[in-house]
């Protein structure tokens, strides 16, 4: 295979850092194509951006596969000239007369008519493209030197040596290039005499010379919502410099754009926009609907739809149950009562264990409920008759108080005979909005003696000192979770899976913690999610060593997920004896057991 | 009877010996047809399901009504649900107090143990697209990697069960009963 140089190599380049970047990328060179080290990614990513487009549209796809391209071996230009000649198609938004759809076939070939047109195609495909938006400071597409690469093609000797290389490259190429496969190569009849450029190029015509370089380029979401993404962060800035009006505007914007997105992202953005708003207009986000119990109500769905809170029950329980072996009179402190749907599972573990069950005591703690109900009384009762059932002698007493604080190790009957575990999910990180109140609530903890206090918690820090990090954090970290709402639905769960109601509430119920995470201050922010470190930080001064959550733990949260999850996207990690639950890569719950030292 | 058999296969048996003509006309009307015998004999049909899997056993009982009733026995699903694993840890009338209190054996397999046995069938939506393009992406945003569609994929469904798939069909076993109570209709 020859190896055909075209565009600037190392020649060019002026310092020697630029040189890697600069050479042709060996492996691909192998296969006859030409593509720079250093446009790898921006070539990677035109070909999932055409991709996108071709794949959206079947009318299209059928075009491409049947026109005939000259010279894709320079990967990058030829990508970029087809995205380009794709915009006008796109621009005119469907109906598509044969002209414009024929010009496609014409249009491919264009780019490499005369170096003079070449470098004006490309400029305008740059535009057109929507260059602009840096990602992290890189440009989305980048372009080699026009001159470089238009001084490759202006020989026909050149690219009729190159033709019968396609064939191989082609072929070669496929596996790693999805249009390679699609394209079919070009067996120019005649082969191009020497001399003129344009004459050699019987397919050349020129139909549209100067295509409007100011296109919108509608199919790309993923750029709509990078440019979302980047619009809430810029307006969180200005929220943190005090540049109200700034912020002002860029919700507004951040607002439409997120109304054009789809899915998770539209969701999520719509939410930070809102809390963003508040913060700007400084509306209470007080709701006086949002008693206690409505709170329950939408956690209910909440667990429904998704593994996690049923994570975090399943393991706390199994650290609990481990730490409970032997012992005869056993009693537990639930400081997140609410639905009491932890205990069930538990109870039927101790009710079907070697040796039956023990005398189990229960204490929950809830909050004071505004609606006349007790819940807590109800809960009690419901797991009462639960206990009756399967025969555990069982024992209820509920609490309500306004915050953890409040408590005092006297107010819980603790008896000589019993052991005693602590339980909190997402409970104890509402404490850090008052100064020592948490450290407090550990001291009353290490009060009670316990053999086991369970914490399950958020694994993001959304309690940070400045507001922009914060807002950073949970715009990633809801963003993950929203995502993974998303694929949930799915599950065979029992035989019920997620209605679309329960996935609605769940969503509105991380709203909610949207909104205090960005648009509360002082003591109305609760949702003062802290990370793993920083709790094993906070325990370990506060006299607390981590008891490792054994591999019945994790087999047991694997089950789970296979049974309930909607996706195969959740993964269950461990972590120096802490089992976490997360998206993909991104770790979002963290349970961990302790120990008095 | 054959052991090996299974209830569908009789069945049919019994099905083609009614249906041909019986090669001994000289027999007796109640040896014509051997299906009727088992159809008849609730303890008979008893000791067949006794022997028979999961899937064999829910078809068994859409047959007739006599055999729906045979096969809801909870004894018969008693069985299936413990015959992979001898020992859970407790005895084997402390499970069966707890199950039967919780909803039964029947009600333990169709709702947990199945869907345990059988690996998930994943989604078209859930997987996102996995070109080295959208790996630079994703990296960058979760909500924005283009979901590709996968086809769902059909995995292999085993149909033993363990300690552990058992442990965790009883947990969820007791959630649904809980979440099934009713406060506002307990006895005042």
């Amino acid at each position: 295979m020859k190896k055909h140089t075209l565009g600037c190599s190392s020649s060019t380049s002026n310092s020697k850092g630029k040189k890697i970047y600069d050479q042709d990328d060996e492996l691909l060179a192998v296969l006859g194509y030409n593509v720079k080290s250093g446009d790898m990614v921006d070539v990677a990513s035109k070909i999932e951006h055409l991709e996108g487009v071709l794949n959206n549209d079947d009318g299209l796809s059928q075009y491409a596969s049947d026109t005939n391209h000259l010279n894709p071996s320079d990967l990058n230009s030829w990508l970029e000239s087809m995205i380009s000649e794709l915009n006008p198609m796109m621009g005119s938004g469907g109906d598509q007369d044969l002209g414009a759809v024929a010009g496609i076939n014409n249009g491919m070939v264009k780019g490499w008519s005369t170096p003079e047109n070449l470098a004006g195609e490309m400029e305008v495909g740059e535009k057109s493209c929507g260059s602009g938006y840096p990602l992290g400071g890189k440009g989305v597409f980048e372009f080699v030197e026009g001159s470089g690469v238009v001084n490759g093609w202006s020989t026909p000797e050149k690219l009729a040596g190159i033709s019968p290389e396609m064939e191989v490259g082609g072929s070669g190429g496929g596996s790693g290039y999805p249009f390679a496969k699609r394209v079919k190569l070009c067996t120019s009849p005649d082969p191009p005499p020497s001399g003129s450029g344009s004459s050699a190029y019987p397919e050349i015509q020129n139909p549209n010379p100067n295509p409007n370089p100011n296109q919108i380029v509608i199919v790309d979401s993923q750029e709509n919502g990078i440019r979302l993404v980047h619009t809430l962060m810029a307006c969180a800035e200005a929220v943190e410099g005090n540049n109200m009006l700034l912020a002002e505007n860029l919700v507004k914007q951040a607002g439409m754009l997120a109304v054009a997105q789809a899915g998770a992202m539209r969701k999520v953005a719509t939410y930070f926009a809102e809390a963003l708003a508040r913060r700007i207009y400084k509306l209470s986000p007080e709701n006086p609907q949002d008693t206690p119990a409505f709170q329950d109500f939408l956690e209910m769905h909440f667990y429904e739809t998704c593994p996690y809170i049923k994570f975090a029950h399943f393991t706390a329980n199994q650290a609990i149950l481990e730490s409970f072996v032997g012992k005869k009179k056993v009693h537990v402190i639930d400081f997140s009562m609410k639905q009491g749907m932890q205990w069930p599972a538990l109870m039927q573990a101790l009710a079907l264990r070697p040796g039956g069950p023990p005398v189990f005591r229960l204490t929950g703690i809830g909050l004071p409920s505004n609606d006349g109900k007790d819940h807590l009384q109800e809960v009690g009762w419901k797991l009462a008759q639960l206990a009756d059932t399967i025969n555990v002698e069982f024992e209820y007493r509920g609490f309500v108080a306004n915050s953890l604080a409040d408590l005092e190790p006297g107010m819980f009957d603790l008896r000589d005979d019993e052991v005693v575990a602590v339980n909190s999910v997402f409970e104890l990180h509402r404490l850090l909005g008052r100064p020592m109140a948490v450290e407090k609530v550990l001291d009353v903890v290490k009060g009670l003696k316990p053999v086991i206090l369970t914490v399950v918690e958020q694994e993001a820090n959304h309690n940070g000192l400045v507001f922009l990090d914060r807002f950073t954090e949970s715009l990633h970290y809801y963003s993950t979770l929203f995502d993974s709402l998303e694929s949930s639905g799915g599950g065979s769960g029992g035989g019920e899976g997620a209605s679309e109601q329960d996935k609605i509430m769940s969503e509105v119920y991380l709203g909610k913690q949207i909104c205090n995470v960005v648009a509360c201050e002082g003591m109305d922010r609760v949702e003062r999610h802290e990370t793993l470190t920083q709790w094993k930080t906070r325990l370990d001064s506060a006299g607390f060593e981590a008891v490792h959550l054994g591999s019945n733990a994790f087999k047991q949260a694997s089950m789970l997920l296979a049974l309930f999850a909607g996706g195969d996207g959740y993964r269950v990690e461990e972590n120096n004896g802490c089992l976490m639950l997360g998206w993909h890569t991104r770790p979002l719950i963290t349970t961990s057991a302790w120990k008095l030292k | 009877m054959k052991r090996s058999l299974s209830v569908n296969e009789y069945h049919n048996n019994g099905l083609k010996i009614k249906k041909s003509k019986t090669n001994n006309p000289a027999e007796p009307e109640s040896d014509s047809g051997s299906a009727e015998v088992v159809l008849n004999d609730d303890n008979l049909l008893y000791e067949i399901l006794k022997r028979v899997e999961a899937r064999t056993l829910g078809t068994a009982s859409c047959v007739s009504k006599k055999w729906h009733e045979t096969a809801q026995d909870e004894r018969l699903w008693e069985v299936i649900c413990t015959q992979h694993s001898s020992n859970i840890g407790c005895s084997i009338n402390q499970l069966r107090s707890v199950v039967l209190a919780l909803g039964g054996f029947r009600c333990l397999h169709s709702h947990y143990l199945l869907p345990l046995s059988k690996p998930f069938v994943s989604f078209p939506t859930s997987s996102s697209s996995s070109t080295v393009a959208a790996a630079t992406y994703t990296s960058a945003w979760p909500c924005l990697s283009p979901r590709a569609v996968a086809p769902a994929k059909a995995t292999a469904a085993k149909s033993r069960w363990g300690k552990d798939e058992i442990q965790l069909s009883l947990s969820l076993l007791s959630i649904r009963y809980f979440e099934k109570l009713d406060y506002n209709k307990r006895n005042l």
